[in-house]
């Protein structure tokens, strides 16, 4: 069990990061400070929204913008900081082979940013619960804001596992640090502008196909994963997560997040397997 | 059965050739010192044994497996503590072993290890803390997890006082006694003379020198450095000193301000004092030293230099290992015709 041995002592050295700590710190106060501009205005009785403060406020701008970073921050330097700093050394004399290191560092490395994920939720979410409870809230929605914590710890290990592969790949932590930024750039701002681009010069081939440049179009839409995780999300808070009349663009998505996950890291582990360190 | 095979090993980086033609066997079951300046292509060597880097061309097998394809099966064998090496600055020394030994997959107790290498006082500690010793001292414990039955240690000594020197000296003899086959690479002499049974001489990526040390001393032969204190302010004249340089036996003599240093062959001593008393120069004070493998060592790691310089210590190697210039093979083989002449 090496990859688990990797998993679990890289695992145990982020959480000790003071990174990680602030991290948590950050998602609580960020929530807790949604949850104060969406609270209801008058007295208690009114309805507090749960998804409206999920869908509206945490969901574009802590989720899909804040998660993608921290991911890529999380995992940029995994494998490129230890051969840079001589430390992969160190583990590589003991009985690990090289695709251990790499998937021991995604699995330890997405636990450590999953468990800053859900600390960082829980703490405003137990204030809400309290509040609830106590009738100052009217209801708060438990499962719909824990189902929603799940998609967001499940997006960041997407992007661990991509920048994990890009720093496999990468020979110095500054070409590590060039691809972070160029993986988010590309996911978080510049998808739809590439995919785009890619559809106008791809459409003579597109056409003869028996799929219509639409549902190219739509696929493509939900192969970025922070797209696919909140078409997941929200046909959860929806009660429609895998049905409804989205159900096969939800597949796409999840099938998606599956491919980006796995495919990153072994990409990188193919040129890691090669190097001399 | 061999720990270690070499089989015409070449590794080319796209700027240098580290390593060039090496043929190695480490027998089991021996302490074999690998021995060489800096830049010599040790290192590249054990990191081929490791498999963190690949050979160009030939073939590297540990333990009878092959270093690439069974590089996991071998290093869970194997105790290496590599050169260079960084430590999780986060991460207590406990947790670095107990590390070492759920991924060999021993059943060691981590204390035990750790109070092996002298550091278990510090095992509470996050290993960033640690001095270069320290650090040193914990990957040697984490090597000795899992009784291996081969050792690589990569310069072990780098970063350790004298104590710490020994300490590993001894931990290195009953890893021997134990029946493991212990590989080491070092620039520092005593440290072989101490523990070997075998020593490589590399330079410039290939092997100058391979025997053991009562081999190496004999190829020393009976040569002697003989250091003569000469009184009277003038010192020797240079008819005196050419008088000495051509007696028989006399391989070399350098003037080294008020003192002489005369090689020379075992029975040459009273001839060379005789002829300086011949030549009218006051012996105020003499004495002789048994050639090292110091001297050996430069001799075959420097093209122009052979033994029995003045400056002795351990840290002669060091201060000259850029110093290894291109005149290739030969200038080795003349380096120990001259000593043995």
């Amino acid at each position: 069990m090496s990859l688990a041995a990797i998993a679990e002592k890289d695992f145990q050295d982020a959480v000790r990061s003071r990174g990680m700590l602030a991290l948590a710190a950050l998602f609580s106060l960020l929530v807790a400070a949604f949850a104060v501009v969406v609270r209801p205005g008058g007295q208690g009785g009114e309805q507090f929204a749960t998804e409206l403060l999920l869908r509206f406020f945490v969901g574009p701008f802590l989720v899909t913008t804040l998660v993608p970073l921290v991911g890529v921050v999380v995992g940029y330097n995994a494998v490129s900081g230890e051969r840079e700093s001589g430390s992969l050394k160190l583990l590589l004399s003991l009985p690990h082979s090289r695709a251990d290191v790499v998937f021991g560092k995604v699995v330890g490395r997405g636990a450590a940013l999953s468990l800053a994920v859900l600390t960082g939720f829980l703490l405003p979410g137990l204030v809400l619960f309290a509040l609830a409870q106590t009738g100052a809230l009217a209801t708060f929605n438990v499962g719909a804001f824990l189902g929603y914590t799940v998609f967001a710890a499940v997006l960041g290990v997407v992007f661990v596992a991509i920048a994990v592969g890009c720093s496999a790949a990468a020979e110095t932590q500054r070409r590590a640090l060039i691809g972070g930024v160029a993986i988010y750039v590309l996911f978080v701002l510049l998808w739809g502008a590439v995919t785009g681009q890619f559809l106008d010069a791809a459409s003579g081939l597109i056409d003869p196909l028996p799929v219509s440049q639409q549902r190219v179009s739509v696929f493509l839409r939900v192969a970025n994963p922070t797209t696919g995780v909140e078409l997941l999300s929200s046909a959860f808070l929806g009660e429609q997560l895998l049905s409804g009349e989205t159900v096969n663009q939800q597949i796409s998505a999840v099938s998606m997040l599956v491919f980006w996950t796995i495919a990153p890291p072994l990409l990188g582990l193919w040129k890691f397997d090669t190097d001399d360190l | 059965m061999t720990a270690i095979e070499l089989r015409g090993v070449t590794k080319e980086f796209a700027d240098v050739t580290a390593v060039r033609g090496l043929d190695l066997t480490v027998e089991e079951g021996e302490v074999y010192g690998f021995l060489g300046p800096n830049g010599a292509g040790k290192s590249t060597t054990i990191d081929m044994v490791l498999d963190l880097v690949r050979p160009t061309e030939g073939t590297v097998r540990v333990l009878d497996q092959d270093a690439t394809a069974d590089g996991v099966a071998i290093r869970r064998r194997t105790g290496v503590l590599p050169d260079g090496f960084a430590v999780y600055d986060r991460l207590s020394g406990r947790k670095h072993v107990e590390f070492a030994v759920r991924s060999k997959e021993a059943d060691d107790d981590p204390d035990a290890l750790l109070d092996r290498v002298g550091l278990l006082d510090d095992a509470d500690r996050k290993a960033g803390g640690y001095s270069k010793g320290m650090r040193q001292r914990l990957a040697l414990a984490m090597a000795l997890a899992g009784a291996p039955d081969l050792l690589i240690l990569d310069e072990p000594s780098s970063g350790l006082d004298p104590a710490g020197a020994k300490e590993m000296r001894e931990i290195v003899r009953t890893e021997a006694d134990r029946g493991a086959t212990v590989f080491f690479s070092s620039h520092i002499l005593e440290q072989v003379e101490a523990v070997c049974d075998r020593v490589g001489i590399l330079r410039e990526g290939e092997l100058v020198a391979e025997d053991s040390v009562e081999g190496l001393r004999e190829a020393v032969g009976g040569e002697e450095t003989l250091e003569i204190a000469i009184g009277g302010a003038d010192g020797a004249s240079d008819a005196a000193v050419d008088a000495v340089h051509d007696l028989d036996g006399v391989s070399r003599v350098d003037r080294d301000g008020d003192a002489l240093v005369v090689s020379c062959a075992d029975g040459a001593k009273t001839r060379v004092i005789g002829a300086l008393e011949d030549a009218g120069v006051a012996v105020a004070d003499f004495h002789t030293r048994e050639a090292s493998l110091e001297d050996l060592f430069l001799a075959y790691t420097e093209g122009d230099a052979p033994g029995g310089g003045s400056e002795g210590g351990g840290d002669g190697a060091d201060d000259d290992g850029e110093s290894a210039d291109d005149d290739g093979d030969g200038a080795a083989d003349a380096g120990t015709e001259e000593v043995s002449r």
